[in-house]
């Protein structure tokens, strides 16, 4: 028995879970109203993605020829349902069947207090991990929409978890409605293929470096098919400029923030970007697009992160920073691919996409550690946790190191990898070297805002009245295993063959010569770098100025108010006004356009409905007095009709009656 | 002989009497009898008809002369029905003028 052919399983644990824990009766529910059967659904998907990850590190893969469900036949085409396991595939598994089961438990501390609502909770984050397993294990694009408009949902509704909040009510609402922009793109994107290729499916999308899409399409279409898809990613992914819905998704529990809106579901955006990857490698054009968008909304999001006051907004920018950089890396990888045969940047990015996984669910498991324990969100407020809550303090620290990129930390190698391969990539496109100085201006922005939070949360003295505690066991176990894997995951570079050889089996047909580097090489590659080094330094740089500014005494941090740095430091706490823009952009276009159809509704399609009905009722009203109830007339009538149709039968027709 | 055009004139005319009786007369009997005026200008039509059957063909077809005593009887049936009718609308209205009995209207 081929295990990889059961790999469909792995979203029916949870799904079963979410069917178990809403229709049960209450007293089925046992431990936290449903937590019990939500942490044995994901562990059941956990144990099974495991296996599944295991073969295909032996390398055995399933994509073409997996066993499939035909879902539609329609007159010559079918839609099929089935599954695609390849290492991309295992890497995505990895990341959703981990984080996501560490999530579920710990929200049985986070959620605790949510007393009956928590079956909703459960239910709703079953939900969502199912089909996010669906949407990673999805062999065709039409299967994978399906999926990415599932969890768009389960986003939406796990948002609005506190829907009676106005602001959560209406975060909700503005990730659905932006995410859904994206979505739209996403659908043209796969229709614009179907009409060419007449499938939607990878296996024949993808087969022989893509030959038969690429022989079907137009170059144009090809070109404008590949950016839309990229444009679901730019909606999910939350890059720029639909990125501003992913901050406002704060609202949400931070357990959901930290599954759906850091490790799984933004990351979506990239997985499909690498999914779509044996086309857009025909698409130069795109490439750039991709990357440009990448590099744009790294540095951008860095920037606004540092004026962050909410703990969780800091990380939300920070999250929108990271998927800048993965997706960065997988625009300059294309160009690597197609220039030099490469797959570095390609490796980079999914590495990295790994690595952020990690390290940043657990800093929104710390930082839920924190919000917990104090009760708020404002860093403002904060203050002197360390002490109060060693465990957190520390994992949180290991977090930060991580995202800043301290070597022998997991983001250190992947960070590396990434901005060494936007480099490499400027060789073909000059593009990516100004990219590659805004990816490097966004480590040094990382590691200080990163440290800026760390400081102002658990050092120096408490700036407001909490009565903070260290979370329950059920919480902190979650954020150690967390913090293993944030110091070691970087280390995947080097187990085995090493990941670049590892996820080099995703590409599939694409021609590339992988680069024949023995790890040791690798290592000796990033160490020998001076660009590595500048990077270093520069982080620490960042760490270091944090320390001053935010760490030691005696710092007057009112020079920033004043000024051109206050300026721009208003600048940074209205988001760039990007979101204020989108605020006046709906209020006088849409809401305005609304009103015009409205007006027109009302006056134009009313009024000739309206119209008819009263021009018939005045017809009616003036030919109804012919009804006189005098039976003579009528008799009258029906003789003058009579003798109407004798005369015309007799002498008007030709050749009588 | 009298020929067919005699018969076709008089059920004409009667028929012609009739319609205007129905048509002008206020009193709803007076109408009654003019509609009985025309069935008999139709009762003649056939019967005129029939008995033609034999000057255009040499033989005889009584079917006329058939549907002629089944006009007369049901004529007979709709006269009591319509005096019967006539009765009720005299009790509820107290008039069989027709120009009165025009509520059945818009």
């Amino acid at each position: 028995m081929n295990i990889l052919e059961w790999a469909w399983l792995i979203p029916v644990f949870p799904f079963l879970a979410f069917i178990l824990i809403s229709l049960l009766p209450k007293k089925g529910l046992w431990w936290e109203d449903g937590g019990g059967y939500a942490i044995a659904g994901a562990g059941g998907a956990l144990a099974l993605s495991v296996w599944v990850i295991w073969e295909v590190l032996n390398g055995h893969t399933l994509t073409v020829g997996a066993p499939t469900f035909d879902w539609l036949v329609i007159a010559g085409f079918k839609i099929t349902f089935g599954i695609w396991i390849d290492q991309l595939t295992a890497v995505m598994l990895l990341v959703v069947s981990i984080v996501g089961t560490l999530v579920v438990v710990y929200s049985g501390g986070y959620m605790h207090e949510e007393a009956e609502r928590r079956r909703r909770y459960y239910a709703e984050i079953m939900l969502f991990i199912s089909v996010m397993y669906g949407l990673v294990i999805a062999s065709n694009y039409l299967e994978m929409f399906i999926f990415w408009e599932l969890v768009g949902l389960c986003s939406y509704l796990l948002i609005g978890f506190w829907y009676e909040r106005p602001a959560a009510a209406s975060a909700a609402k503005r990730a659905f409605i932006v995410t859904r922009v994206g979505d739209i793109m996403f659908m043209a994107g796969i229709i614009i293929i179907f009409k060419y290729v007449g499938s939607f499916d990878f296996g024949t999308l993808f087969a022989n470096n893509a030959a038969a899409t690429t022989a079907a399409m137009p170059k144009d279409m090809l070109t404008l098919a590949t950016a839309l898809i990229f444009g679901g990613a730019i909606g999910k992914s939350a890059q720029f400029p639909l990125h501003e819905w992913l901050p406002d998704a704060m609202e949400g529990p931070t357990t959901v923030s930290a599954l759906i809106h850091a490790a799984t579901m933004v990351k979506a955006g990239v997985y499909l970007t690498a999914r779509t990857y044996p086309l857009l490698i025909h698409s130069p054009e795109s490439l750039l697009f991709v990357g440009i968008i990448g590099g744009i909304t790294a540095l951008l999001a860095a920037t606004v992160a540092l004026a962050a006051n909410d703990i969780k907004r800091v990380l939300a920018y920070s999250t929108i920073s990271q998927l800048g950089y993965m997706i960065l890396g997988l625009g300059a990888g294309g160009y690597l691919v197609i220039h030099g045969g490469s797959e570095a940047g390609y490796a980079a990015a999914t590495f990295h996409l790994m690595n952020h996984a990690f390290f940043k669910a657990l800093l929104f498991l710390c930082a839920g550690s924190v919000i917990h324990s104090v009760g708020t969100n404002d860093m403002r407020l904060m203050g002197g946790l360390g002490r109060k809550m060693p465990i957190t303090s520390i994992t949180m620290l290991v977090g930060a190191l991580a995202i800043a990129g301290i070597p022998p930390l997991s983001g250190f190698w992947s960070k590396d990898e990434v901005l060494s391969a936007v480099y490499g990539a400027g060789e073909f496109h000059f593009t990516f070297f100004i990219l590659w100085a805004m990816g490097v201006a966004t480590a040094f922005l990382t590691a200080f805002y990163m440290f800026r939070m760390w400081f102002l949360t658990f050092s120096g003295s408490a700036r407001s009245e909490y009565h903070a505690h260290e979370s329950p066991k059920i919480m902190t176990v979650p954020l150690m295993i967390l913090t293993a894997l944030a110091l070691t995951s970087g280390a995947a570079l080097f187990i085995g063959a090493g990941f670049k050889a590892f996820i080099l089996g995703s590409l599939g047909s694409i021609p590339v010569e992988p680069e024949t580097e023995t790890l040791g090489e690798i290592a000796s590659a990033v160490f020998t770098s001076p660009f590595t080094y500048l990077v270093l330094g520069l982080v620490i740089v960042g760490i270091l100025s944090a320390y001053r500014i935010y760490y030691m005494h005696g710092f007057n941090r009112t020079i920033f108010a004043a000024g051109i740095p206050g300026k721009f430091q208003k600048a940074l706490e209205n988001r760039w006004y990007i979101s204020k823009f989108y605020d006046d952009f709906a209020l006088v276009v849409v809401y305005g356009f609304s009103k015009l159809a409205d007006l027109f509704d009302r006056y134009v399609i009313d009024g000739v409905v309206n119209g008819v009905a009263y021009l018939g009722a005045r017809t009616g009203g003036v030919i109804r007095k012919a009804q006189s109830g005098n039976v003579q007339r009528y008799a009258s009538i029906v003789i003058i009709g009579i003798v109407i149709i004798l005369f015309f039968l007799l002498y008007v027709l030709p050749g009588g009656a | 002989m009298i020929t067919i055009e005699y018969w076709l004139i008089l059920s004409s005319l009667l028929l012609a009497i009739g319609a205007y009786g129905v048509l002008t007369r206020k009193n709803a009997i007076v109408v009654l009898m003019s509609i009985e005026i025309m069935l008999n200008a139709a009762n003649i039509n056939l019967v005129a008809f029939s008995s033609f059957h034999v000057t255009l063909h040499g033989t005889r077809d009584p079917s006329g002369m058939v549907f002629a005593l089944f006009s007369i009887a049901i004529a007979a049936a709709e006269v009591a029905v319509g005096l019967a009718i006539l009765l009720s609308v005299y009790r509820r209205y107290k008039t069989i003028d027709v120009d009165k009995i025009n509520i059945l209207r818009w």
